[in-house]
């Protein structure tokens, strides 16, 4: 009898002891994404929807949604970073003299790290769609190298900081191919 | 003599161009017991250290860990922990990737990143039991 009761309790210890992915809803308005289990007969079973569950077990996915979250999985979300912050620096064209408003934005980056212990600080320099792709890949890094510069004379720490040059990728004004847009030149600093 | 300057010289320059290559995220919390594991080392961890691919991340009974990567993809990893950062490619100009997580045990709590959303599961996470692909944004893998 005892053995009995000792069986199912191991029965199931082993049924809870599966593996389990919960889909939450997107951050702060985001949509909510998917998660897809890839079974390895090709089979897909897909998380769509905000709180939908997958319990694992080696031969059988089961699906169900969950009525809330866990708290313990509470307190795991309340140890994600923040989220990485955007800022927009505009220059004198051709020059790494900031432009004057530029300058407020300067402060707030620098508040911003001082807020965030491990800080990181990864300049993105962007383009127009003036030229190829390639001399405006090779533009960009170069421009976003050169504020990087501006940045280590301004105080940042250098192990912060990292250059990325985007190209003509993300435009802030969709413009078609080559059309000079001073705001299309920006350089973003993200702070994460 | 001259071939070991040349040959410490160039050590010097591979080992100061390599970091900026080999990082792929920073530790930005941890409290309680918590580590990473490289190459069979274990790393002490603070905010700002840098990880790499193939980097463990482990936490002990009350330990946990906030992580960023390059790509903005961000992980809390929760106490009784073992995550294995067994693949992570990202080109930073085109902004692709692919991106492998084994959580091996415990708890893994993730939003997702520029990889995730450079291709159709170009992020993967892998418990013992599964492999999922990771089409956004914000969820929780728990391995007992």
């Amino acid at each position: 009898m005892r053995g009995a009761g000792a069986i199912a309790a191991l029965v199931l210890l082993q049924a809870c002891a599966a593996p389990h992915a919960l889909l939450l809803p997107g951050e702060d308005g985001h949509p909510t994404g998917a998660l897809v289990v890839l079974e390895e007969n090709g089979k897909e079973q897909v998380l769509d929807q905000p709180l939908r569950s997958a319990r694992m077990a080696r031969q059988h996915v089961s699906v169900r949604t969950v009525g809330k979250v866990k708290p313990a999985y509470g307190r795991l979300m309340a140890t994600l970073p923040p989220p990485a912050n955007s800022y927009t620096l505009y220059f004198v064209e051709g020059t790494t003299t900031m432009l004057p408003a530029s300058r407020a934005v300067l402060d707030q980056i620098r508040a911003d790290v001082a807020s965030r212990p491990g800080a990181e600080v990864q300049v993105t320099g962007h383009t127009d769609t003036v030229g190829s792709d390639d001399d405006n890949d090779r533009l960009s890094v170069q421009r976003a190298t050169q504020i990087m510069g501006v940045l280590i004379a301004e105080g940042f720490p250098r192990e912060a900081l990292s250059a990325v040059g985007r190209g003509e990728r993300e435009p802030a004004v969709d413009t078609g191919d080559n059309v000079a847009n001073a705001q299309n030149r920006r350089v973003e600093v993200i702070v994460r | 003599m001259r071939a070991h300057i040349v040959f410490a010289a160039l050590a010097v320059a591979l080992a100061s161009a390599s970091p900026a290559w080999a990082e792929i995220g920073r530790v930005k919390s941890n409290v309680g017991v918590a580590s990473v594991n490289r190459g069979g080392r274990v790393l002490a961890v603070a905010p700002g250290v840098q990880l790499e691919a193939g980097d463990v991340l482990v936490t002990g009974r009350n330990g946990r860990m906030g992580v960023t990567f390059v790509d903005g993809t961000r992980f809390a990893v929760g106490p009784n922990s073992r995550v294995t950062l067994t693949t992570f490619q990202f080109d930073r100009t085109r902004q692709t990737g692919a991106f492998v997580t084994s959580v091996d045990r415990g708890s893994l709590g993730v939003v997702s990143g520029r990889i995730a959303r450079s291709g159709r599961d170009a992020m993967r996470v892998r418990t013992p039991t599964s492999m999922l692909g990771v089409r956004g944004t914000r969820f929780v893998i728990e391995v007992p």
